[in-house]
This record gives C-alpha cells, structure tokens and sequence, in this order.
C-alpha cells in the first residue's frame, strides 16, 4: 500500500495539539512509517507554496486545529480542504472555538485597543494599530485581517471527523492513528470521543444531586472522594462529553468543558444552566437570587471552550 | 525593489512572516517581521475570575 500523506495546521491555537501528536512518543514512529507527513509549520519546513501546489485531495488526512479567526486562517482552511480527502478538527479550537473564542465576548476593536493601546506593557504613543496594508519606504506590507469573531473549522469549511480536548488525551490520539492505519475510520460527521458525559466515567462518589451553595476554590476544602458539583463546586461534567480520562477531575479540578457537549446537545452552557438549575435547592427567589450572585461569571464558565459553535456564538456587535 | 516573502516561518510556537526586500543589487535593502496572529488574551482574561486564569493563559502558548 502507498504511503498516506498527512498534513497538519493550526490557526488560532497554542501549538499544544502540535505538542500532543508528538506526546505519543515512539508511536510517533508508527505514524511515520504509515504517512509522510506533507505539511506541519511546527515540525516541518513547507511553506504555504507547496501546499497550494499539490493536486486537490492529495493530502489523505488533514489534522487542523486552532479556531479560525482572520483571513488567513480561512484561507488556509479552504486550501487544505481542498487538497485534502479528510479534515479532521483537532482539539477544541478547532472543534468548538476553544479558549481564543472567549474573544466573542469583546470586539475585533475593543481587543486591539487593549492589546495594543492600553495594556501597561506598551510603548505606543502614537497609538499604532496593525493594518491589512502598511506603506513603508521600501514598499507595501500585508497582514491578514483579524475577523470580529471566532469560527469553528466546521463554520469555514466541511469536516468529516472531529476529535475534541484542550489537547487530544494520547489515547484519542492513539485511537486515531491506529483507525487512519487500518482504513477504520468512523462515518463521517463522527465525534472520536464517548458518546456519554463525562460523570459517566468520573469515579467520584455520587450521592444526591442537591446543592444550597455555590462555593469558589477559596471557600471549600473538597473531599477528593466526592462529586465536585454535589459539593457546590462547579464542574461541568454533566455538560461535557466524556473521553478524555477524567484528567482535571482526578487531580481535584473541576471540569472546564473542553471535550464539548456530549452527544445530542447543541448547546453546552444551556445544558450546564439546566444541570444546575435543576440540583440547587432554592429557598424563595431572594436564594435565586444569591445563587446567581455566587456563579461569578457563568457565561465564561459554561461557554470556556465553546463559545463559537453555542446557540450564543459571541457578544450582540452593535449596529454601525 | 523585489519582495521575498517568507510565509509560514516553520519549526517554532507562534505565527509569522519574514517580507524581505532586495534592491537592484540583489542585496537585502531591509526586512519585516510580521505576526499575522493575535487572539486577545490581554481582552478576554479580563472578567474572568481570578482562580480561572492559572487554566486559561497556559493556552497562550502549549508548547
């Protein structure tokens, strides 16, 4: 059997899932010996170049992760659909916008003015923003245009597969690999991950689902052995698909959310504002009330990593 | 003046480009970093709780 060709890419991302494929150590020699890898900026010399001159679908499997949030990111996602057979969101950036779409509670101006004008660190007091197009003496300089909101790959272009986590567990990785090895793979559309919620394979102990308080880290001494949320800590795994091992749960963290909804929800921060909703015991509204009080900042908690690709997608932009 | 345009740089954490120019001579007349990223991390922290941070900025960088 001919070599598959394999690609991969980030857009807007930390390079962690580039780190995570290299994580599977020795392994990594599997995959080497089962695909050439064609494209990979992090590891690998190609330039965008040699990308746009390969035959479309050459590419057999295209690993991209990071969320798409300017026009170069967008254009790379199209190009390497285009050369590619299968696209696989990698990681929950790519998946459903991850920690960079936390950005669609601000504005494309109100990040540029932070970033660039306000924060202390600046030296800029002739208040230089980056432009698509600059003059300098030698000629003209572009820089890609950064998007008011950050898109899932899913949003830009057709994905067939997706593998969610903040990054992909080894395991995932693992499982991913050995079904590209042997022509294996899952029907298009598929999420490489359980189809459960992640309580269902946190081994903590769970008793009633009723809570009278919602506590910050500073104002509880959790069990280890107990369910955080019937502590009044909250985790969002009843919102959160399972899969990745209850990696934050064993180390005495609550669930964040980055495996995404489990299947058959569409929104994971609804689906968390039930799950709550439906435990605390309220005593008249003015406990409602306090309840809300103590949840700080509920929409960046329950929309941590999927902002982008909720029923909410980012913060009402103002009519110009 | 001709433009040599470097685009991915490769083998880092972090997007840029390298846009060259050469003046008649072929030498190198002047050259531009350029960074076609930016998410916004100095934004979207801000609102967030304090004990959320530690499990949010690790992602500026995961290399």
């Amino acid at each position: 059997m001919a070599k598959l060709k394999l690609g991969l890419y980030w857009a807007a991302s930390c390079g962690g899932c580039d780190v995570a494929v290299l994580d599977v150590n020795e392994k990594i020699l599997d995959v080497a010996e089962m695909a050439d890898i064609v494209f990979w900026p992090i590891a690998l010399d190609f330039k965008y170049h040699h990308v746009e001159a390969m035959p479309d679908k050459d590419i057999d499997i295209c690993l991209f992760n990071g969320a798409v949030r300017s026009s170069e990111q967008e254009s790379i996602a199209k190009l390497l659909r285009a050369k590619s057979k299968t696209m696989v969101a990698f990681g929950s950036c790519a998946c459903f916008g991850g920690i960079p779409a936390l950005a669609n509670f601000a504005t494309r101006a109100d990040i540029m003015e932070r970033a660039y004008i306000e924060a202390p660190s600046n030296d800029n007091p002739d208040k230089v923003l980056p432009q698509i197009k600059t003059q300098v003496a030698e000629g003209e300089l572009e820089l890609p245009e950064l998007y008011d909101t950050v898109l899932t790959l899913a949003q830009v272009v057709d994905v067939e597969y997706f593998v969610p986590g903040c990054p992909p567990p080894v395991p995932l990785i693992l499982k991913v690999v050995e079904a590209i090895a042997t022509n294996n793979l899952p029907p298009p559309g598929a999420v490489i991950a359980s189809d459960k919620t992640l309580c269902d394979e946190c081994d903590r102990k769970k008793e009633e689902k009723k809570i009278s308080k919602i506590y910050r880290p500073h104002e509880i001494d959790p069990d280890p052995e107990r369910c955080l949320l019937e502590q009044g800590i909250l985790c969002m795994g009843p919102a959160t698909r399972g899969g990745c091992g209850a990696l934050c749960i064993n180390v005495n963290m609550p669930c964040r959310g980055c495996f995404g909804p489990p299947a058959g929800v569409i929104d994971q921060g609804a689906k968390m504002v039930s799950a709550v909703a439906s435990i605390y015991q309220a005593n008249g509204e003015e406990d409602i009330a306090q309840m809300v009080r103590d949840i700080v900042d509920p929409a960046g908690t329950f929309y941590r990593f999927g902002l982008s690709d909720s029923m909410l997608k980012r913060k009402r932009l103002q009519r110009r | 003046m001709r433009k040599v345009t470097i685009d991915p740089i490769t083998r880092l954490e972090g997007h840029g480009k390298i846009e060259i120019f050469l003046n008649d001579d072929g030498d190198v007349a002047n050259a531009y970093l350029q960074i076609p990223e930016l998410r916004g991390f100095e934004k979207f922290c801000e609102g967030r709780p304090v004990e959320e941070v530690p499990r949010i900025v690790p992602r500026i960088c995961g290399v």
